[in-house]
């Protein structure tokens, strides 16, 4: 069931909060076995919570507009009790978080009841969840494949029926890529919309928090729960959030949606241009527009998480080197190398960039891109891969049209177009700043239109 | 188009020193291609002319 039907069974009296949370612990069980999308199951206290939810339906009180929805956290999310991984083995020496990340608390405080914790790349640094310390996640549709990453697990468990709704990062595609490869819809907000308190950095300047669901209806629900100011992230925004819910039913008349070419047309796989040429047709969408050096955002966007990321792993990489994932503890290591200047150029270009970009959709309101330039890997495929004739990183390829846009900070949403017998893969959705609810608008419409969605991997219960 | 840039393991050992780093000796290959790669992505980024006034996007509000 999608969070909201499990909601609304449970606000009627339908079905217990207990139930729906006992019959996602029993697919965890079943499940998560083959798929590794969970690092901790919190048995008792999801219990515990779900009973708190039906006492308060029973005594009259409205326990909010998830209620009972399951949920499950990326484990770079603290949660009150619980050792913060964010995928590493160094974290794990940590004590337990003593408070919830804010978008821990929010979703809670709605009503949804946390399952559990969920793996990613360590530190957040990758786009494959091929985690060493905690092994791979894998991917609910062909369980041979990656997840993609950083927040594989989150993907995985939506993917594969474990939990209607989780919670993911994305610094340079960590939501959208592991959505587009597991076939679900991952929203990136617009920077600074979703607080990151309690989470642990990637890049401070771009990182973003963000839902991953089933559904358009479970995506907008719990971007209503989460988004908005917070006084304990420096960079949260006070303007007021739209309610995005509220915008599913108004169509897209009005809209302006182009295809974004240029560089979000080159180095793909045939099956990725065409999943955005069938959302664009559906769409009425026969315009190009180009965004101007993305190829530069691009690689400005890794030298900005580079030289933040190096900074923030110093410390640790000087006395626990050998305790990294041999993943991510090399690309850190050159990384603490980079020289200031180059910093600060990538910091420079980028407001020339975010300048330009906020020009071209003065004429569009909503742009569309492929999430990835294909469909999931294999766990473990070879380092490089060819395509058009250049070799490119099999891995690091996979953020070539996700880099460019969240370094500016526009919100994002990947929706899942899913063939049959065919992998899936993802279309980027996206808007200027603080303009979440005309994506939600036209996902909406390619739901509806049966264009876009995330069909079960299993029977639904 | 952007040569690539030529980073060996002496590199490496030599500017993490600086730093206070040890690169472990079986990474020092490795980390060479890794940052040889992020100065390709550097000199991608210093190739366009930005015009002079152009100021970071990193800001900083008390």
């Amino acid at each position: 069931m999608s969070a909201p039907a499990i909601a609304a069974a449970v606000r009627a009296g339908k079905t217990r909060a207990r139930d729906a949370v006992a019959g996602v612990l029993a697919r965890i069980a079943q499940r998560d076995r083959t798929l590794n999308a969970f690092t901790a199951v919190l048995h008792g206290p999801a219990l515990a919570d779900a009973d708190a939810i039906d006492r308060r339906l029973a005594a009259g009180e409205d326990p909010g507009p998830l209620a009972g929805v399951p949920f499950a956290a990326k484990n770079l999310f603290d949660v009150a009790g619980l050792t913060t991984l964010a995928g590493s083995r160094i974290n794990a020496d940590r004590p337990p978080a003593t408070r919830d990340a804010t978008a821990v608390a929010r979703l809670r405080a709605a009503g949804a009841v946390l399952i559990g914790a969920l793996n990613m790349d360590e530190y957040a640094y990758g786009f494959s969840t091929e985690n060493t310390h905690y092994g791979p996640t894998r991917n609910p549709r062909d369980t041979s494949r990656m997840a993609g990453g950083s927040s594989g697990g989150s993907a995985a468990a939506v993917a594969g029926g474990l939990v209607p709704l989780a919670l993911g990062t994305d610094t340079n595609g960590s939501i959208r890529v592991p959505a587009a490869l597991c076939g679900v819809f991952g929203l990136k907000p617009t920077f600074g919309r979703v607080s990151r308190a309690g989470v642990v950095p990637l890049a401070w300047s771009f990182d973003h928090v963000g839902p991953l669901a089933r559904d358009v209806a479970g995506l907008a629900a719990a971007f209503d729960a989460i988004a908005g100011p917070d006084p304990r992230d420096p960079v949260c925004s006070m303007q007021p959030p739209a309610r995005c819910s509220d915008a599913l039913t108004r169509g897209i008349d009005g809209l302006r949606i182009a295809v974004a070419g240029g560089h979000f047309a080159q180095l793909a796989a045939d099956e990725a241009l065409a999943a955005v040429g069938r959302v664009a047709a559906a769409l009425g969408a026969r315009h190009e527009v180009s965004l101007p050096e993305a190829h530069r955002a691009r690689a400005a966007a890794q030298v900005i998480t580079a030289g933040e990321a190096g900074a923030y792993h110093l410390e640790s990489l000087r006395t626990r080197a050998d305790d990294f994932d041999p993943m991510t503890r090399d690309r850190l290591l050159a990384a603490t190398l980079l020289p200031a200047a180059a910093y600060v150029r990538a910091q420079r270009f980028r407001a020339w960039y975010r300048a330009r970009v906020a020009e071209a959709f003065r004429e569009v309101d909503v742009l569309l891109a492929p999430t990835t330039p294909w469909p999931a890997p294999a766990i473990g495929a070879p380092w490089t891969t060819r395509i058009g004739g250049t070799e490119v990183l099999t891995r690091g390829h996979l953020g070539v049209y996700t880099q460019p846009l969240s370094f500016i900070g526009l919100p994002v949403i990947s929706v899942p177009v899913v063939a049959p017998g065919a992998l899936p893969l993802g279309v980027q959705l996206i808007a200027a700043p603080f303009n979440e609810a005309a994506l939600f608008r036209v996902a909406a419409r390619l739901e509806g239109e049966g264009v876009v969605g995330s069909p079960a991997t299993l029977p639904e219960t | 188009m952007s040569e690539p840039a030529r980073v060996d393991e002496a590199d490496v050992e030599r500017l993490a020193a600086h730093i206070g780093l040890t690169i472990p000796p079986g990474s020092r290959a490795a980390v060479a291609q890794h940052l040889a790669a992020l100065l390709a992505a550097v000199r991608v980024v210093e190739e366009f002319a930005l015009p002079e006034t152009t100021e970071p996007a990193s800001r900083f509000e008390p």
